[in-house]
């Protein structure tokens, strides 16, 4: 038993404080991903059904509330179909040139090795690694479109992902219908996924139900962001204006629901 | 013969916890593999336990990438101590499995966060506490199935093979 704990102590130090067992611990975890990878394959028919058996007792109202977002939502294609041309159009005349976007990256799909394990890891495991071409600091988005977080630690063919909601990730974001509301998304309190839309001025109106995305790098800093301009972030669900506070307090409900990821896209910057 | 079907078992558990389980939010809060490992430590004793633990956590660390030996340190404990308590005092009674996961997923829950506060990671006890009744909760509904599962895998050891144990007399 003293041994155990005394083996226990020495891996935790030298896997902690340098990378000596990083190539060991790749090496078990590409040998263990067919497992994980099997045992998720026995197990979907019966998370298929139980989804179709759930989905079925809210199918009806759930319908027509998609129903009427749709006609809003064609409306609104339309209008935005428009002015993307005309910005397309601008921009070619202008010879204008911005922040790098998500065209400036190519995509490397990966499945969702490992979900957070406890309440209170915030980090996944995903079958891609440097052989991919997958960096430490890669943006990671849900095939949806919603950002999920950044790759923390790489190996050959798998790696570590910290989202979002993690303590120690800090994203520069933007209102997408008031561009001038710039803060950083962080983790929230409590134990749900909300997020909290920090540094934003009691100045630019910020309302419920707005987009917040990435902001991209702003202006010409020592240290540009790793994420590109215009990854959906999530939706604005409360707004408080308090006067004792510098900032306003922002909620913001995220796009992804990162307990049940199954697959996920990383971003590689095109060299 | 024991150990390669403890191995097998715990294998199979923390597959299944790993790839299937968690994807239930519920199921981040519990641990199907704490309770397996509790119940074999129960039913071998302590020396066994302790073995189980620390291979079990080295699978988990492995696969979820995180720091080795940091679950390890944990579930080693618990399977040593879990298997202690077999071996001393109640393995035949019937709270015994209750009382081992009741009591380990709370010391489990605060031994994590304590790690990770040694070791300068954020450490958010509200979320553990906040987590932790329904977390203890699972766990014991879990026990029910899983202890007698694995008590018919590994059926108590006949008297004379428990030669390092206090039996209690009464």
């Amino acid at each position: 038993m003293g041994g155990l704990v005394l083996l226990s102590l020495v891996l935790i130090t030298v896997s902690f404080r340098s990378s000596a067992l990083d190539g060991v611990q790749g090496t078990a975890a590409s040998i263990l991903r067919p497992f994980e990878i099997a045992a998720d394959r026995v197990s979907r028919p019966f998370r298929d059904t139980a989804g179709w058996v759930h989905g079925l007792a809210s199918a009806k109202s759930e319908n027509a509330k998609l129903r009427q977002k749709v006609d809003q939502l064609q409306q609104r294609l339309v209008l935005d179909e428009g002015a993307l041309q005309e910005n397309v159009y601008l921009r070619s005349q202008l010879g204008y040139h911005g922040p790098p976007s998500i065209q400036n990256f190519s995509r490397v799909n990966a499945t969702v090795l490992t979900n957070p394990q406890s309440a209170i890891d915030e980090s996944i495991t995903i079958a891609a690694g440097t052989k991919d071409g997958v960096r430490i600091g890669a943006p990671v988005i849900a095939p949806s479109g919603g950002l999920v977080g950044k790759v923390a630690k790489t190996w050959g063919s798998v790696a570590r992902v910290v989202l979002l909601t993690d303590a120690q990730s800090f994203v520069t974001s933007m209102d997408l219908t008031h561009p001038s509301a710039v803060g950083i998304i962080r983790r929230g309190g409590g134990g749900s996924d909300a997020l909290i839309f920090d540094r934003v001025p009691k100045q630019p109106n910020v309302s419920v139900g707005d987009t917040v995305i990435t902001a991209g790098s702003l202006g010409s800093g020592a240290l540009p962001s790793m994420f590109p301009r215009g990854l959906r972030v999530g939706t604005v669900t409360s707004v408080s204006n308090l006067d004792v506070n510098t900032f306003k307090t922002i909620q913001v409900e995220p796009f992804v629901n990162f307990a049940t990821l199954q697959s996920v896209i990383v971003l590689v910057a095109k060299q | 013969m024991d150990a390669p079907k403890a191995a097998l078992v715990l294998f199979v558990v923390a597959l299944l916890q790993l790839a299937v389980l968690t994807e239930y939010e519920p199921f981040r809060t519990s641990s199907i593999v704490l309770v397996a490992l509790l119940s074999i430590a129960l039913l071998r004793g302590s020396i066994f336990g302790a073995v189980a633990g620390f291979g079990t956590g080295l699978l988990l660390d492995t696969a979820t990438l995180g720091t080795l030996g940091l679950t390890s340190l944990l579930l080693t404990v618990g399977g040593f101590w879990i298997g202690r308590y077999g071996e001393t005092t109640a393995r035949d009674r019937f709270h015994a499995p209750f009382v081992s996961v009741a009591v380990v997923t709370v010391l489990y829950s605060f031994g994590q966060i304590a790690l990770q506060f040694v070791l300068g990671e954020p450490a958010p006890a509200g979320l553990v506490a906040h987590a932790l009744p329904l977390g203890l909760l699972l766990n014991l509904v879990l026990t029910l199935p899983v202890y007698a599962l694995i008590r018919r895998l590994f059926p108590p050891l006949e008297l004379g093979d428990r030669v390092r144990e206090v039996r209690l007399l009464g």
